[in-house]
């Protein structure tokens, strides 16, 4: 398909590689970018995030449970509902965000609708859906770890710090990188979000990749490119992945 | 036992397949789809006019479905032509038809129109109708392939209180326009309670705004590209309204979503004055809670506006029946009748001068002014150039790049340039 021209009603003409040459020579570099901006900022603050709120709630009272529980719940809303309520909670005339900046005397952005936040905007919406994964994955990575390391360390004398240095971080390594790979995979389909509040605007600001897929396949009806622009991030994300694990596997501790 | 169980499974599940495939259903009304893209109140009138049709007559049923916006049921077209399950009957904007016709997606409705059940394609306005909504570039017109169904054109809503308030005028020229937005923009602080002016900035909409500065999209023959200049006019009008004089709020969103926010601000008084479809008058007169007026778009060398909404199709794939079925049916909702319910409920203009001229529908022009303004209007509508290259100029070269110059990414004389070669590319390709 990637090597055809089609648009959906006319039969599909043979054009070779000239769909991969239109790719790169258009804003599909612009895409992947953002793409990979979007990938980062998700990964690395959603995990930071769900890090810090497991170790934050990893006891057995009901309020942690309770808490845990009303974190989580956003993760299992869907997308589209998480998306509409956001564009209001951000519309810089009548949404609640603007509203609390004000009162502390703050003047809000144009969240969705300025070129230079729309992508953040998004990120950070993102992580507030999707925080409570990572938080609920390290919560089993910590319980997995043996409490009487931490007796050990707490008699020679260690802190609180220290301990989380010395033991929990290097035990959840394996967490660590499960939820990296995991995590990078999803945000890179990230598209309800986008096709919901933004539609990839302002202008480009906001196409990421899946988006501009559909985008190049049911607006402009070049399924030939769409297919071309779907290969190349099969094999981008098996890369990636590939990479990934080539450069943490050595950091990754198993406690046996 | 369980041996016998999926015996008796297996007879069961072919004794109901065969019996679905046995006598086919022969007697009863030939049923034919009908895909439409209207949500809200629109949805309802057309709802409610497949059911009166359903009831007129037991020849033929149809059944409409919704498909989404404009867009994103012509995704599903082409999907369905592909795998040849499209509708008998469906609805296009204008701007399509030229591409799809000459994918070989429509019938040619000539020989319905002449047939038994035919249709006085003379009584149809000037304007309104397929052979009017086209210039056909000096080359021999294209066969009757679209009757109208909802048209429009865009038009100034007004929130008569706010300008009377202010002892504001209505603006019939861009420069009137200017000073009434600046007048009626309510600022508190940094804060913008009130926008004097809003409009999606939207490729009907610049097509409005590039005839009334004097341009046009293509050259007579429809070879080249020619807006450069007056779609640099045009677009850097919005961009002075909103970056300079900050009296024009740019609406968020692609497409329709802007669309949606421009009536939702108008409604809710945040804005004075709009640009948009007369198709939302109905919905605007519902729900206004202050006195709502409608006027021409205001001129600069003259006034000018596009028609819009959608034409009537059939898809030529589909079995003659329901060709036969779905030609029924459009030619009813385009009688003057039913074109007189419609344009009542919704705001769109009535298709027939016998409808227009009826004794009804100027009693109801008498009470309801504000619609009137559309059908007043059309005499200053223009066409759209006869060429495949259309929709594709509108969707990849024009509407997504406007956006950049009213964000002060580019500047309108960037953007105008650069879509002038784009469309050239475009229409080189179709010579």
């Amino acid at each position: 398909m990637s090597l055809y021209e089609w648009d959906l009603v006319m039969p599909a003409r043979w054009v070779g590689a000239a769909n991969y040459r239109a790719l790169v020579s258009t804003e599909f570099w612009e895409v992947v970018t953002n793409t990979v901006k979007y990938s980062v900022g998700v990964v690395v603050l959603s995990q930071t995030l769900g890090l810090g709120l497991a170790v934050l709630l990893n006891d057995r009272t009901r309020l942690g449970a309770l808490l845990q529980a009303s974190i989580f719940s956003s993760y299992v809303v869907s997308w589209v509902a998480v998306s509409l309520l956001w564009i209001w909670l951000l519309d810089p005339q009548y949404g609640l965000v603007a509203y609390l900046l004000r009162l502390v005397g703050l003047r809000g952005v144009n969240w969705l609708g300025d070129h230079r936040w729309a992508l953040w905007t998004l990120v950070l919406v993102t992580v507030w859906k999707t925080v409570g994964y990572p938080m609920v994955i390290y919560l089993a990575g910590l319980q997995a770890i043996p409490g009487d390391l931490y007796e050990a360390a707490a008699l020679d004398g260690a802190g609180g710090w220290q301990r989380f240095r010395h033991i929990t971080w290097p035990l959840l390594t394996p967490t660590t990188l499960f939820l990296m790979v995991t995590l990078t995979i999803t945000s890179f389909q990230g598209f309800d979000i986008v096709k919901i509040m933004t539609q990839g605007g302002p202008v480009t600001a906001t196409m990421i990749y899946v988006y501009y897929i559909y985008e190049q396949a049911f607006q402009y009806f070049k399924l030939g490119k769409a297919s071309a622009a779907v290969v190349l991030f099969f094999i981008g994300i098996v890369a990636l992945t590939f990479a990934q694990w080539l450069a943490f596997r050595r950091r990754v501790h198993y406690t046996t | 036992m369980r041996h016998a169980l999926a015996v008796l499974m297996i007879a069961g599940f072919l004794g109901t397949a065969w019996g679905a495939a046995g006598p086919a259903a022969a007697q009863g009304p030939v049923v034919a789809q009908f895909w439409y893209s209207f949500g809200g109140t629109n949805r309802e009138v057309t709802e409610a006019h497949i059911k009166r049709f359903n009831e007129s007559q037991s020849k033929y049923k149809i059944e409409g479905t919704f498909q989404g916006d404009y867009f994103e049921a012509l995704a599903k077209i082409r999907a369905a032509a592909a795998t040849k399950t499209a509708p008998a009957a469906f609805h296009v904007i204008g701007e399509a038809i030229p591409q799809l016709a000459a994918s070989g997606l429509f019938e040619s409705l000539e020989p319905y129109a002449k047939g038994a059940n035919g249709a006085n394609l003379e009584d149809y306005l000037p304007g309104q109708t397929q052979h009017t909504y086209f210039d056909y570039l000096g080359k021999p017109a294209a066969p009757l392939m679209a009757l109208p169904f909802f048209r429009s054109t865009p038009i100034l809503y007004y929130n008569a209180d706010m300008l009377s308030a202010k002892g504001v005028k209505v603006p019939a020229t861009w420069a009137e326009l200017r000073d009434a937005a600046a007048k009626l923009t309510v600022r508190e602080g940094s804060e913008t309670k009130t926008y004097g002016f809003e409009v999606p900035v939207d490729w009907w909409f610049w097509y409005a705004l590039l005839h009334e500065a004097g341009g046009s999209l293509l050259t007579p023959d429809g070879k080249k590209a020619a807006f450069r200049d007056k779609g640099t006019e045009a677009l850097q009008f919005w961009v002075d309204l909103v970056n300079k004089d900050k009296t024009m709020k740019r609406p968020p969103g692609k497409d329709y979503n802007a669309w949606t926010v421009t009536n939702t601000d108008f409604i809710n008084g945040r804005a004075a004055m709009i640009f948009t479809s007369t198709a939302f008058l109905n919905y605007m007169t519902e729900n206004a809670k202050f006195k709502l007026g409608t006027a021409f778009l205001p001129g600069k060398v003259k006034q000018a506006v596009p028609t819009g909404g959608t034409f009537f199709v059939i898809a030529r794939d589909a079995p003659p029946a329901q060709k036969e079925a779905g030609w029924a049916f459009i030619k009813w909702m385009t009688e003057p009748a039913q074109t007189i319910s419609l344009s009542k409920a919704t705001g769109y203009m009535p298709i027939r001068a016998s409808a227009v001229n009826s004794p009804e529908m100027q009693a109801f022009y008498k009470q309801n002014p504000n619609y009137k303004t559309a059908i007043d209007q059309l005499r200053t509508a223009q066409r759209f150039p006869y060429t495949p290259a259309l929709i594709e100029i509108q969707r990849e070269v024009i509407q997504p790049n406007l956006e950049a110059a009213v964000l002060g990414i580019k500047t309108a004389a960037e953007i105008m340039q650069a879509a002038e070669a784009k469309a050239n590319e475009i229409l080189a390709k179709q010579q």
